[in-house]
């Protein structure tokens, strides 16, 4: 049984996955490792529920894909962040800080 | 892995295929990088790619919901579902056939009820504020008249009178004869009062109505008045269109009515329907000055002033009738008006036939989603290694109910698209068949009302028919069925289900035969009811004479017998003979006279009502009306003869109760035409003048040669056909006065006919509702036991190898079978017992709760209950205990 350490917020996983593409093109495994190794393990990616974003996020046009070929020369699909992709990114960036903050003065009050 | 290896195929086949191709080598990918990632982290093979399949949370619902993710889930889903479902319908056409023929007759039966209904009852009448529209009659309880016209003189003083009316109405209907160049027809024409367009608050659809100036000039209701100067008419919206061919120049056309020419100054629109649906002239009549009190031939409709409630009126209204019976004890004795909603009036009787047939159609329609859902119970459970894999393979329970529930909102779709196909012609079929016995049928239309009424019907059918094969057969597919054989026994849950499915449709079947049988007896009672007269072989025909042509009783005397005459003469005519009403037919005079025993002082005591007849000689013996004491009519009956009197049995009791009245004499207030004594010269029998249902009155007959009258209706009773001589008698007719045609010519057995024609109707319609509902209950429950024999044929098998008797084995198939007809019946009993109340007024001769035809239904059921139990019962017993097992 897959072990969620802690779940994601609602709609958390879309803003990871285009914040991670920001980084240039990458695969579904290459996202999935690069989420695991940025969040060190705490919040485990359900896998089963990483693809249905991809193809989510790509029905909504923020993320491109293209067969290539992988690190080890094997076809695999690369995901590209659009351009309304990056802005997307951009206003939930924003809206998480603000989330973040006002959180954070309700559990730590000054 | 053969059937996965299927499914799997039958998956990939719907969708896209390059998509679904790039999907799985995406995912492929992932997994084999996620397998060498684990090798590298010290796993062995089998347990690396475990571990890479279970992070994945399995290949499949991966892919389902990346799927959902690319269409756009709901729509996609949905019309994924519709695709399947369609494929799945097509590959079942017995099944998909008898589905929409169920749902298509259930709902199109149902959706032209619904019309009826709503024309008939639920729709306000089309006239501006109808609330406030009341039909006024006369009553006199101390007569023990419950219900009549009202008169002219007492009109004029309501309307001076009461505070609580704004207007009273009034007409008399009768047949005016309009003469075109070389033809003549008589129309029906109401002869209306000032303020009757202005009461129903309607205006013209072209031109205008009446003023009041034209209204008092024009004075019709006495044969022998002089007729206004410029008569004016208004003409119906379908005599425009029709016999005018909608000439756009009609207004200031002239009719020829009787000779006289009538300026036509509007045409009403084609909702105008007052009083009645069949009139198409509209003739203003005033009635001045001193105006009889006595004589309650008019019908009348008043509208309350706004705020003014029913309640209020009447008592405003009883009150002015005290001050007017104070005023003129002489008329007024007794009589008091009362008021009816309009809305009501016109619905009458009808509001019980039809409440009884939607009732019906409601059952029928329970019975066919019953049967469809029991249908539908066994797909699903057929179809349990399918859903048992898709749960395996990860589809969510909620994913399989919804797909359960798109396939059988598909079917319930296609459904009602037919069944409004059904309704549209069904309607125009009740439109023929149930004229006359549904008011304002004409208004029934399939618009947005009706519309909204079917999809709201085929939503619930379509709930009942998804929702609980949709649960039962996702909840008893467990995954653990996949190990099972494909003759799998259904789990409990179907199964039950199926055989309540089975008894309710036994029990809708009771109650509608229970309702049939008791309309069909009580019909049958009513057409053996003697009227009293023999209608067939009998044509009538209603002549009116032209007022001016035949201005003496002499010149109406001999057209009358120059016509009897010559209709005798007709080769297949055995007799003939004319009455101002004939029984049954509803074209003519019939109004009642106070009479009493010419030896006794006229007063309360002594009088009584009875309806007046004048008839020609041959009338008894036309409709052979014995005549039990004296005479009937002959020649001698002059008008120079001493008068005289035929009078009917209940007459003779009421007023020479235990004598023999032949040669005593009878005083008759005869209004107009004065108040003499006449000499009793015969007794006849009763006849039920307004239909089989009724019951007799007191009646006289005068000699028509001692009573002249312009109106009489011949009846000619034929030694062949009836309808075959129609042409001969149209011919002797058109001998006689070329001008003066008869309204119609009909046999007089249709009219007697048509007078039970509601009951006929809702006979008809429910007796076809539940022979459909039986052949839908046995089908139901042989389906039931069939299956359940099927999927127990190893069983059986198993239990006659090891030493079962094969009749033991009969029984037990026949008990499962009585496990459902018996409550079935016992629940249908209980239900009839409750509900058949409701048909009380719509039966004759036949109590509700009449025990021999509730026990004929429970035999029908109980044998055809047997024989749909015994086929499968009898397989079971046939099965071959090797063959069973062998299967296994």
């Amino acid at each position: 049984m897959p072990a969620h350490r802690t779940d994601l917020l609602q709609g958390t996983l879309d803003m990871l996955i285009l914040r991670t593409l920001a980084n240039g093109p990458m695969h579904g495994f290459g996202v999935s490792v690069r989420l695991q190794q940025v969040s060190r393990d705490v919040m485990r990616v359900n896998q089963g529920s990483l693809y249905p974003a991809l193809h989510r996020l790509e029905r909504r046009g923020w993320i491109q894909a293209e067969w290539g070929n992988s690190e080890n020369n094997r076809r695999a699909r690369f995901y590209t962040l659009t351009r309304s992709g990056r802005k997307r990114l951009d206003a939930e960036a924003e809206n998480w800080e603000r989330l973040a903050a006002a959180v954070n003065r309700v559990m730590r009050p000054a | 892995m053969r059937p996965i290896a299927a499914l799997l195929g039958m998956f990939r086949r719907r969708q896209g295929g390059g998509r679904d191709a790039d999907l799985d080598a995406e995912l492929q990918f992932h997994v084999e990088q996620q397998i060498e990632a684990n090798r590298r982290a010290g796993l062995g093979p089998d347990e690396a790619r475990r571990r890479a399949l279970i992070d994945l949370g399995g290949l499949e619902p991966v892919k389902e919901a990346c799927r959902d993710e690319r269409r756009g889930a709901f729509v996609a889903t949905l019309w994924q579902d519709a695709r399947y479902g369609a494929r799945l319908l097509r590959r079942t056409p017995a099944f998909t056939v008898s589905a929409l023929a169920t749902l298509a007759l259930g709902l199109g039966a149902g959706t032209v009820l619904f019309s009826l209904t709503d024309a008939a009852l639920l729709r306000p009448l089309p006239y501006d504020n109808p609330q406030q529209l009341v039909q006024v009659w006369d009553t006199n309880r101390e007569l023990s008249i419950p219900r009549i016209g009202v008169t002219t003189g007492n009109v004029v003083d309501w309307r001076r009178r009461t505070r609580t009316l704004s207007g009273v109405a009034a007409w008399y209907v009768m047949g005016r004869t309009l003469r075109t160049d070389n033809d003549a027809v008589v129309i029906p024409t109401a002869m209306v009062s000032a303020d009757f367009f202005p009461v129903f608050a309607a205006p013209a659809g072209r031109g205008r109505t009446f003023t009041t100036e034209e209204t008092e000039r024009s004075l019709f209701n006495s044969a022998a008045a002089p007729v206004g100067t410029d008569p004016v008419v208004v003409i119906s919206d379908r005599l425009w269109r029709g016999r005018f061919q909608g000439d756009p120049d009609i207004l200031g056309r002239t009719l020829s009515l009787e000779r006289q020419e009538f300026r036509v100054v509007g045409v009403m629109g084609p909702a105008f329907a007052m009083p009645s649906e069949s009139i198409d002239l509209w003739i203003p009549w005033g009635f001045p000055g001193d105006q009889p009190r006595d004589q309650h031939y008019l019908q009348s409709v008043a509208r309350l002033k706004p705020w003014v409630t029913l309640a209020e009126a009447q008592s405003d209204l009883e009150a002015v009738a005290a001050g007017l019976e104070r005023e003129y004890p002489d008329t007024n004795r007794g009589w008091r008006p009362v008021l009816v909603p309009l809305h009501e009036e016109i619905a009458g009787d009808a509001r019980r036939v039809l409440v009884v047939l939607l009732a019906g159609v409601g059952l029928l329609l329970l019975v066919g989603c019953a049967n469809l859902a029991g249908l539908q119970l066994v797909r699903a459970t057929a179809r349990g290694r399918e859903t048992s894999l898709r749960l395996a393979l990860g589809a969510s329970r909620a994913r399989l109910v919804r797909q359960h529930l798109t396939e059988s909102g598909l079917l319930t779709l296609l459904g009602s698209g037919l069944g409004f196909v059904v309704a549209a012609v069904a309607l125009g079929a009740a439109r023929h068949w149930g004229a006359e016995s549904i008011p304002r049928l004409s208004e029934a239309a399939l618009d947005l009302r009706v519309l909204a009424f079917a999809l709201l019907v085929a939503t619930l059918a379509g709930l009942a028919l998804g929702v609980a094969p949709a649960l039962a057969g996702v909840s008893a597919a467990l995954p653990v069925r996949l190990h099972e054989t494909t003759r799998a026994t259904a789990g409990p849950g179907p199964r039950t289900w199926r055989s309540a499915f089975a008894a309710a449709q036994v029990m809708a079947a009771f109650v509608l035969l229970a309702g049939a049988g008791l309309l069909v007896r009580s019909y049958t009672r009513l057409l053996a009811r003697d009227p009293g007269f023999d209608a067939e072989r009998v044509l009538v025909m209603p002549i009116f004479l032209d007022t001016r042509q035949y201005s003496s009783g002499a010149r109406t005397r001999s057209y009358y017998g120059e016509l009897e005459r010559r209709l005798a003469a007709l080769p297949g005519v055995e007799s003939v003979g004319g009455a101002t009403a004939l029984p049954t037919s509803p074209l003519g005079p019939d109004f009642e006279r106070p009479v009493w025993d010419a030896a006794l002082a006229r007063d309360p005591a002594s009088e009584r009502q009875a309806d007046v007849r004048i008839a020609t000689p041959g009338y008894f013996d036309t409709l052979r009306i014995r005549v039990l004491r004296g005479r009937g009519f002959t020649a001698q009956d002059s008008p120079d003869a001493p008068l005289v009197l035929v009078i009917n049995e209940s007459l003779a009791r009421q007023i020479w109760p235990g004598q023999d009245p032949v040669g005593r004499r009878l005083s008759v207030d005869y209004s107009t035409a004065g108040t003499y004594p006449y000499e009793v010269v015969g007794v006849v029998g009763d006849v039920r003048f307004r239909g089989l249902r009724s019951g007799p009155r007191p009646e006289i007959y005068m000699p028509h040669a001692q009573r002249p009258y312009l109106v009489l209706n011949f009846a000619v009773r034929t030694t062949g056909e009836p309808e075959a001589m129609i042409p001969a008698v149209r011919q002797a007719l058109r001998e006689v006065d070329p001008s003066q045609p008869a309204h119609s010519i009909t046999p007089l057995g249709d009219l007697v006919r048509a007078t039970v024609k509601r009951e006929r109707f809702a006979m008809n319609v429910v007796l076809a509702f539940a022979l459909t509902a039986l052949l839908l209950a046995i089908v139901g429950l042989y389906g039931v036991l069939s299956y359940s024999v099927r999927q127990r044929t190893q069983e059986i098998g198993l239990r006659l190898a090891i030493g079962a008797q094969r009749r033991h084995i009969l029984g037990t198939v026949l008990a499962e079978g009585a496990r459902i007809v018996v409550p079935g019946m016992v629940v249908g009993l209980a239900v009839s017992l409750a509900v058949m109340r409701s048909l009380r007024g719509l039966l004759f001769g036949v109590g509700a709760h009449d025990p021999p035809t509730l026990a004929a239904v429970a035999v029908v059921l109980a044998l055809t209950g047997f024989v749909a139990t015994y086929l499968p019962a009898r397989r079971a017993a046939r099965v071959d205990p090797l063959a069973a097992l062998r299967h296994e």
